[in-house]
């Protein structure tokens, strides 16, 4: 077995409310200073007063897109300032996507879907792709206040495992009405800004920023530092409120160490995720405590930039890049007295002083945990390299459409009839137990629903640790919600209730608390390709040290907010929901149905050739492949049908081909139900045993995701 | 009283989606928190928006808090105290 390879921080791109740039925000952290003040008007106007501290960036390029699109488009051209090479991925980390763009344009009712383009938050991915023109996947993970960090963790894995040689990863998130109102009606904003680690501390402030990296194996480029190791982890407690003894966040922290081959001792500093309210504060003192025997210095940031969300695990990565660069540590801005019931001694003051390796925390809502090791880049890498040889197998499947369950579903499909519709909500939560769903929307149930029942198909008592959920929109009836009320209250009463949910992680914390699932949860969201990056994400996290993990995708249909949202749905399509989920495990089991994403790429000419070589190099393609389900959103129809139409000749198969759309309707998730139907193609020996079914997506991704027996 | 104990236990129902319970079957001398309703932290601050909204009380200190939404009962009568809307 060989070494693993070192993961080289090549380039940052930073901006942040203490400035833009490594120069500034070097500068502002040695002096101390807080960035935190009153929102001004120029993000968006207030209708109750007075206007709340937070961390705002003053000055924003004037662009068309939504201010997170610009932030991170102008973050991604910094990282990649002066280097050649083009990254095979992106890894956006984001919350707000283009909702504030979107909270204006509901206000104002605007009926045009096309000004909602950038709502989805994988449009921020799509975008900066775009940007520096990376053609391969462009993935987004929602995993609230740890994206960033999840994003960077993605990324290590990705170059770890040799899937990429250079991946540009972090977060974003701009200010919104959404996160201002809603971190203030759950009374988690300390209304004289935030004070983490203070005896007097009263809670956050919002903040808003991006930090993207630009990561890479390749041992020729200039490193600024190195990712020694990530951890992620579940608290499986509470929607909103982290585990009380830290429990969750002591598994992320033992977890980052181990990967990165390193122990407390070697550790020189710890970056708080420290946002200032009482109870983050108080658990994640707790774990540092329960493993740390002697705690290093340690520090929150969060009372100089206040909280930026998701793009805060991914600043403070660039920012302790930074410490280690110039060895120094900045201070615990805000705090005069430490907090004594934290147990902690916090650094009051910056002070320079050698630093080699760092521990970095971000924690979020859903218990969704995820920490950084980042060393200097001369520190000795030790550990044995990842070697994923097993496939991913399926013990259990599960899906919802208009036509009911799994089996109705599938039994409406076998008789080739359409399973479009939307379920009736009574039928779709039948067996969910009333008690816990109570307060979830559609989109949870929908995504609990299918878990739930994967598990029960797989025949097996245990649930698996890991969830990894695709949803291409999230909780629309969440977030609608919570806009009325704002609105209809003049900005008065936010709900809180409304605000947990419109996370697009709470659906994966939820089945998380269900099913007492600790290990790693993710959200994606991309698009009509959610599934597919779900599955990617599957595939880059889950080992065989894993029981085993929920592979999900669902989307909910919302008769107002979908058609606006979703380029595929006109007001004339008929709605159209559902999803569809698997437990895998990473085990070769013969006798069982594997999964694999071979393909997943920005369509291009070039990347559609590239498709079609992988399906014509193999001398017996033909004997393989049994049948292909093709998926082609209605948005993408031509330049679709004209891609498959090319696959086919070109790669000569003669096939049968199913275009799954005109049987589950349109939305972003479809192809997680097309997934199911493939399986039970081979369950019902529809086709032969010893050969694949292809499920192809086409449009502005190409994505091929083979399914056989092992 | 009865009147806004059994104003309450509808409201609750309606806006916690507690939608397996009859305001019959509350027992309004029962712990609210962490008792059989399974109500939680989220829940009371949906329970102070919604007592501000309908009845122009504002909640905003945790130790009153924590006293007021104690019970179904104890939340009544700190409303029929404080609130203008009632007395008006």
């Amino acid at each position: 077995m060989s070494t693993r390879k070192k993961i080289l921080i090549a380039g940052i791109g930073l901006i942040s409310p203490l400035g833009s740039g490594l120069k500034e925000t070097t500068l502002s952290l040695k002096k101390n200073i807080s960035a935190i003040a009153p929102l001004d008007k120029t993000v968006f106007q207030l209708r109750q007063s007075p206007p709340l501290p937070v961390g705002q960036i003053r000055s924003v390029d004037q662009s068309p897109l939504p201010r997170t699109h610009t932030l991170a488009i102008k973050a991604a051209k910094l990282a990649m300032n002066g280097i050649s090479a083009t990254p095979d991925a992106v890894i956006i980390g984001t919350t707000t996507g283009g909702i504030l763009h979107t909270e204006e344009l509901l206000s104002a009712e605007v009926t045009d879907p096309g000004q909602y383009r950038h709502h989805g938050l994988n449009s921020v991915a799509e975008e900066v792709a775009g940007a520096i023109h990376c053609s391969g996947p462009a993935l987004t993970v929602s995993t609230a206040c740890s994206s960033g960090t999840v994003a960077i963790s993605m990324a290590l894995k990705m170059l770890q495992s040799g899937q990429a040689e250079y991946v540009l990863a972090g977060g974003v998130d701009s200010l919104c009405r959404l996160t201002y109102y809603g971190f203030h009606s759950l009374q988690l904003v300390d209304h004289t800004g935030s004070r983490p680690m203070d005896i007097k501390r009263q809670g956050m402030s919002v903040a808003e920023g991006v930090s993207l990296l630009l990561l890479t194996c390749d041992e020729t480029a200039t490193p600024l530092a190195q990712i020694l190791g990530c951890g992620l982890s579940c608290d499986a407690h509470h929607p909103a409120s982290p585990h009380p003894e830290g429990k969750g966040a002591m598994e992320a922290m033992q977890q980052a160490m181990n990967n990165g081959a390193v122990q407390a001792r070697d550790i020189d500093y710890i970056n708080l995720h420290g946002t200032g309210t009482p109870d983050n504060d108080i658990a994640e003192s707790k774990a540092i405590v329960a493993l740390f025997p002697e705690p290093p210095p340690l520090s929150s940031i969060k009372g100089a930039t206040g909280h930026s969300l998701a793009a805060s695990g991914a600043i403070e990565a660039a920012i302790v890049t930074l410490c280690i660069r110039e060895g120094f540590i900045p201070g615990n801005t805000g705090c005069l007295k430490a907090d004594p019931e934290c147990g902690l001694s916090p650094i009051l003051q910056p002070r320079q002083q050698p630093v080699r390796t760092v521990l970095s925390n971000s924690f979020g809502f859903g218990g969704n945990n995820a920490c950084l090791v980042i060393a200097a880049s001369d520190y000795p890498t030790s550990g044995l390299a990842i070697s994923t040889t097993s496939p991913l197998t399926i013990l259990g499947k599960a899906c919802i459409s208009g036509a009911g369950h799994t089996e109705n579903s599938m039994g409406s499909f076998s008789r080739l009839e359409a399973i479009a519709g939307v379920l009736n909500g009574k039928i779709l939560a039948k067996d969910l137990p009333a008690r816990a769903v109570r307060r979830l929307g559609r989109f949870s149930k929908l995504a609990m629903a299918i878990a739930d029942a994967a598990l029960r198909d797989s025949g097996l008592q245990n649930s698996p640790d890991s969830v990894f959920l695709g949803t291409g929109w999230g909780a629309l009836s969440e977030t609608c919600s919570f806009l009325d009320k704002l609105r209809e209250s003049d900005e008065k009463f936010p709900s809180p209730l409304d605000f947990v949910g419109s996370v697009h992680n709470s659906a994966a914390g939820q089945i998380a608390i269900i099913h007492k699932a600790t290990g790693t949860n993710i959200t994606n969201s991309g698009g009509d390709y959610s599934f597919e990056q779900a599955l990617l994400a599957t595939d880059t996290f889950l080992d065989d040290s894993s029981p085993g993990a929920f592979l999900l995708a669902a989307d909910e249909a919302h008769a107002v907010l979908s058609p606006l949202f979703d380029p595929s749905i006109t007001p004339e399509t008929p709605l159209a929901d559902g999803g569809g989920g698997f437990y895998v495990t990473r085990k070769a089991i013969p006798g069982k149905i594997s999964i694999q994403l071979s393909f997943f790429h920005k369509y291009q000419e070039t990347t559609l050739t590239e498709l079609i070589n992988a399906f014509t190099e193999k001398e017996s393609a033909e004997k393989e492949c049994a049948m292909i389900l093709a998926g082609i959103p209605a948005a993408d129809c031509r330049d679709g049908k004209r891609q498959l139409d090319i696959f086919m000749r070109q790669t000569g198969l003669d096939i049968p081909v199913i275009h799954y759309r005109k049987f589950t309707g349109e939305f972003a998730s479809a192809s997680s139900v097309a997934a199911v139907m493939a399986i039970h193609l081979l369950e019902e020996s529809v086709v032969a045993r010893d050969r694949k079914i292809l499920v192809l997506g086409f449009g502005k991704y190409l994505s091929a995701i083979e399914f056989m027996y092992q | 009283m009865d009147t806004l104990i059994n104003d309450l236990k509808n409201r609750l129902i309606e806006i916690l989606n507690l939608s397996d319970v009859t305001p019959e079957e509350i027992d309004e001398n029962a712990q609210l928190v962490g008792g059989d309703l399974g109500i939680d932290s989220i829940d009371v601050l949906e329970m102070v928006v919604m007592v501000e909204k309908d009845y122009g009380v504002i909640i905003n200190n945790k130790d009153i808090g924590e006293k007021v939404f104690s019970t179904i009962a104890a939340l009544a009568d700190y409303i029929q105290k404080n609130s203008p809307k009632l007395s008006s």
